[in-house]
């Protein structure tokens, strides 16, 4: 029997033939139980092997939690089974591609995987679906074009981004694109960057205003910038760390203004290193650079990367790429030709209007491919890698945005290259704009998903596809992003629309939710985050992008912003408008609000029951929890107004309330005052882990401990934003562990009541 | 020549009265039942925003069944992922027993009011091994006879065609297989078996 180990052999990269082969052993170690799943599990995560929803063998079918019975009850980490099927990341460095490097990407989803590529939100591909013991034969035939699965995931450096229009733009000061591949290459297995407690992410962007690579949300992120020294032009990098999202977000700090070029790598390492030995290793949720920029400062964390960097041994890598710097250079297949008077097929127009962007280069352009939720099949991936030979050369990238961009199309080719999409179901207009929402897998694919984000997605882009061509242009250019929980994989807190899956109890049911997110700045490189407005069923999120975009037509100022025109209108105003949308009917009246977008089963978490009713303890909690909403709601109106000391206490306050409304499930007499609050919290909720993980429960609790023994010393708006966020998050996971309680009594809760009326959703 | 993951698809009769997303809920229930013998259902995924993709995926440990859309024609394909027997010919008959058992669920299903019917005067078989079974002619000759022995007693005399599907090398080897009479799915099924 042939292998593809064999017949590969001369094709790999010589060191990542070893590394597969380190690989392999691995599971062949950990198949005859001579390595322990967790650390199998952390080896398999650093070469993208991911986990999926139901791998711990256990599904929810909408009746029962089902027992999925493998034959085997081997894992291969912990609470996670062998045979269950996982999810394969493939990094793919700055979004960068070439046909050949398609065509075997299309070749494994056929052959591994259920025959679709999912283009991510970091410029990755994911396949879904696959076993385990074919990832070997997967690794070999990407490394034999080149690709690498290293540390796609775990706690190491993911993929390095950078702007999809690099080198075209007509806008950068630079092409970030060579040094976004030295960063990748110099910092892939590199042994400074192996003892994070958490990931890191990088991003590059060839200017400060654009969006594209979103340098604001990244744990390091870098804008080219340019500056004359000595009557000589020096390129450098304005250099900034501690950006995140997650449930959290932070604004990444500015640690460098000009960072010359040759100090990139150097300074990269120095940042991993100091990452490394400082960051945060027991509490996960603690762990990502940006809590270590917080908590430091920057002032002082740039002291101590400099001094990192004065005791690191040269390496020759730093400065050895940059003569190729210089000549760097993308190959066209095609001569530039401008398009005018080309035939135009139907379509043609309203697809060049969204989907063309003229090169900086003339007569080249950059065409770009719209894709349904991130997703195309193997074929059209095929036929893409065709076109691309034929249109684009070399010169295909990913995007953040899920999808493909063919660079330096000849303009004259345009109208050639529209039929040849069409053909392959590839010829949507929209690109980037409301249509083309972004959404991560949520509950198809994620452990962690909590309601569907694609399934919403997909019902969005079907409403907003039949009449996009009728709507306002400033309707036009919002974003719709979509994340299937708090972590923000759909990058919810960039978007002008964002939404979060949540979950609520109504009756003795789970109704799936959304926390409506609005006034995320895409622009300036994610200048802005949003802000939580309120959750709203699942079902009638459709209804709220209609009704705020609506008003926005209606109601918008001239040439005023999205951003401007939520500052204008004010969150209560939102709030009032979003209220009658968060009424939840029986569901002897419409049991559709119990199910999720395109799943019909009945909603659940996880695998967990549907519990009966508690009775009077549960009115005091739901009472208790809805007046802790209330108070955060407020903390986000003091923040608008910039009141940020009030914000900051009512955010505290809200914290204190949530906790309240569980410590009295088991001591009614629980006075209100602070210490005892978290004393009493703490004992019964935390140390005892009836907080629970599932909805990262302890993780939030360290918000209300952490406000409530450091104070802040200053009230800023950074400051006051986050404990606003920490605390509706904090909520959350008192509404989860409320849930879990009431259901381990067989009882059944409604936590939070359909807001029929003012009084029961305390909010007024 | 390992020929495990195979797979093979039944084409919907036309005109197909159905929607793709109409089999979701389908699915779900054969889950909740575990429905289709010696196989682990894992769960439904939709692709049905996929422009001739593979529609609703019915994922299981030993093979995926889908409604395919590809080429734009709706069918059932089964994907074997798991072995399905030592020998070709085993193989062959136990992944054909396998997808004809769909097909026949699928036109029993109450949920789809018995609107469906599959068409049998045509079948695809894919090989979804390219290390094993490239797309090249020498791979034809070699399971010609495996093929042809089995569709000789399955269709029970009726002449048929065996012949490649595509001649690109990018692409999987396939087979179609055509006759000119469609028995019902179940009388083919009761033949496999």
């Amino acid at each position: 029997m042939p292998t593809w180990k064999e017949k590969l052999a001369s094709k790999m990269d010589s060191q990542l033939e070893e590394e597969i082969d380190v690989f392999e052993t691995q599971i062949a170690l950990r198949r005859s139980g001579k390595l322990d799943e967790k650390i199998f599990a952390e080896t398999r995560l650093r070469r993208g092997v991911y986990g999926q929803r139901y791998d711990n063998g256990h599904r929810h079918d909408g009746i029962r939690t089902q027992e999925l019975q493998y034959l085997s009850d081997m894992t291969k980490g912990p609470d996670t089974l062998w045979d269950a099927p996982g999810m394969q990341r493939i990094k793919i460095p700055f979004g960068g591609l070439t046909p050949d490097q398609m065509d075997a990407l299309a070749e494994l989803a056929e052959e591994y995987s259920d025959g679709v590529l999912h283009v991510t939100t970091r410029q990755d591909f994911q396949l879904h679906y696959v076993h385990i013991d074919d990832t070997p034969a997967l690794m070999r035939r990407l490394a034999a074009v080149g690709i690498t699965t290293r540390e796609a995931c775990g706690n190491s450096i993911r993929n390095v981004t950078a702007c999809p229009l690099a080198g075209v733009c007509r806008d950068e000061v630079f092409d970030v694109t060579p040094y976004a591949k030295a960063s990748s290459r110099f910092l892939l297995g590199h042994p400074d960057a192996q003892g994070f407690g958490r990931k890191f992410k990088i991003a590059f962007s060839g200017c400060r205003e654009r969006a594209c690579g979103l340098v604001n949300m990244h744990d390091m992120g870098c804008i080219a910038v340019k500056r004359v020294e000595n009557g000589e032009e020096k390129r450098g990098f304005e250099l900034y760390v501690g950006g995140g999202l997650g449930a959290v977000p932070h604004q990444a700090k500015l640690l460098d203004s000009f960072l010359p070029e040759e100090e990139l790598l150097p300074i990269s390492q120095a940042i991993a290193r100091v990452f490394a030995r400082l960051g945060e290793k027991k509490n996960r949720a603690a762990a990502r650079i940006k809590f270590l920029v917080t908590k430091l400062g920057i002032d002082e964390f740039r002291r101590i990367v400099l001094e990192e960097r004065k005791t690191m041994p040269v390496d020759p890598r730093w400065t050895g790429y940059l003569a190729a710097v210089e000549k760097y250079k993308e190959k066209p297949s095609r001569e530039a030709s401008p398009l005018n008077g080309r035939q135009r097929t139907e379509g043609f127009d309203e697809w060049y209007r969204t989907n063309v962007y003229c090169q900086r280069q003339a007569g080249y352009a950059v065409a770009a491919i719209t894709l349904p939720l991130g997703d195309l099949s193997a074929w059209q991936t095929r036929g893409l890698a065709d076109i691309a030979r034929r249109f684009s050369g070399d010169n295909v990238r990913t995007t953040v945005e899920q999808n493909i961009v063919l660079r330096w199309v000849s303009e004259a080719d345009l109208p050639d290259l529209y039929r040849e999409l069409k053909r392959i179901g590839l010829g949507d207009a929209g690109a980037g704009t409301i249509v083309d929402v972004t959404a991560c897998p949520g509950t198809d694919t994620c452990k962690l998903g909590i309601a569907s984000s694609r399934g919403l997605a997909a019902e969005i882009r079907t409403r907003l596809a039949g009449k996009f061509f009728n709507l306002d242009e400033a309707v036009k250019n919002l974003r719709i992003k979509i994340s299937g929980c708090f972590n923000s994989c759909g990058q919810h807190h960039v978007a002008d629309l964002g939404f979060y899956g949540t979950s609520r109890t109504i009756g003795n049911r789970k109704v799936p939710h959304f926390q409506v997110v609005l006034g995320g700045k895409w622009q300036d490189n994610a200048g802005a985050y949003g802000l939580a407005m309120g959750t709203v069923p699942s079902r009638r999120i459709p209804e709220v992008v209609e009704r705020i975009t609506d008003r926005f037509v209606r109601e918008r100022q001239e040439t005023e912003t999205f951003q401007v025109f939520v500052k204008r209108i004010g969150k209560q105003e939102l709030r009032n408008m979003l209220e009658p949308l968060m009424q939840v009917p029986a569901y002897e009246q419409d049991p559709s609000f119990y199910s999720d977008w395109g799943d019909p089963r009945e909603f659940s978490i996880g695998d967990l029951g549907v519990g009966e009713c508690a009775g009077e303890v549960v009115s005091v909690a739901q009472f208790d929890l809805a007046a802790a909403e209330r108070m955060v709601f407020e903390g986000q109106l003091r923040l608008d107004e910039g009141d940020y000391a009030q914000a900051d206490a009512l955010a505290y306050r809200a914290m204190l309330q949530a906790a309240i409304s569980l410590v009295k499930t088991q001591f009614q007499d629980v006075t209100d005052a602070p210490d005892t609050v978290v004393n009493e919290f703490r004992t019964r909720f935390y140390d005892t882990q009836l907080l629970g993980d599932r909805y990262a429960g302890s993780r939030f609790a360290q918000y209300l401990f952490k406000r409530h023994a450091s104070p802040p010393h200053e009230h800023t708006r950074d400051q006051a934003h986050r404990t606003v966020e920490e605390a509706q998050l904090f909520i959350e996971s008192a509404y989860a562990c409320y849930d879990l309680l009431t259901e381990r009594r067989s009882t059944v809760a409604p936590l939070r009541p359909p807001v029929h009326t003012e009084k029961a959703a305390g909010i007024r | 020549m390992d020929v495990h993951r195979l797979g093979i698809k039944v084409f919907v009769a036309e005109p197909v009265p159905l929607q793709v997303t109409d089999f979701i809920p389908i699915f779900h229930t054969w889950i909740q039942k575990q429905i289709v013998q010696d196989h682990l259902l894992v769960d439904v995924h939709n692709y049905s925003h996929i422009h001739h993709g593979p529609g609703i995926l019915l994922v299981a440990h030993q093979g995926n069944f889908s409604i395919d859309m590809g080429d734009g024609r709706m069918g059932l394909l089964y994907n074997r992922k798991q072995p399905a027997s030592v020998t070709i010919h085993d193989g062959f008959v136990t992944i054909l027993k396998f997808v004809l058992r769909g097909c026949c669920l699928l036109e029993a299903d109450p949920g789809l009011s018995r609107r469906l019917r599959f068409r049998t005067d045509e079948l695809l078989i894919i090989a979804n091994d390219r290390l094993n079974t490239p797309n090249e002619d020498a791979t034809f000759l070699e399971l010609q006879p495996a093929l042809s022995a089995l569709f000789k007693r399955i269709l029970d005399g009726t002449e048929f065609t065996l012949s490649r599907y595509s001649k690109d090398p990018k692409e999987r080897f396939a087979v179609r297989v055509q006759t000119d009479q469609s028995p019902e799915v179940k009388t083919l099924l009761a033949r496999v078996s």
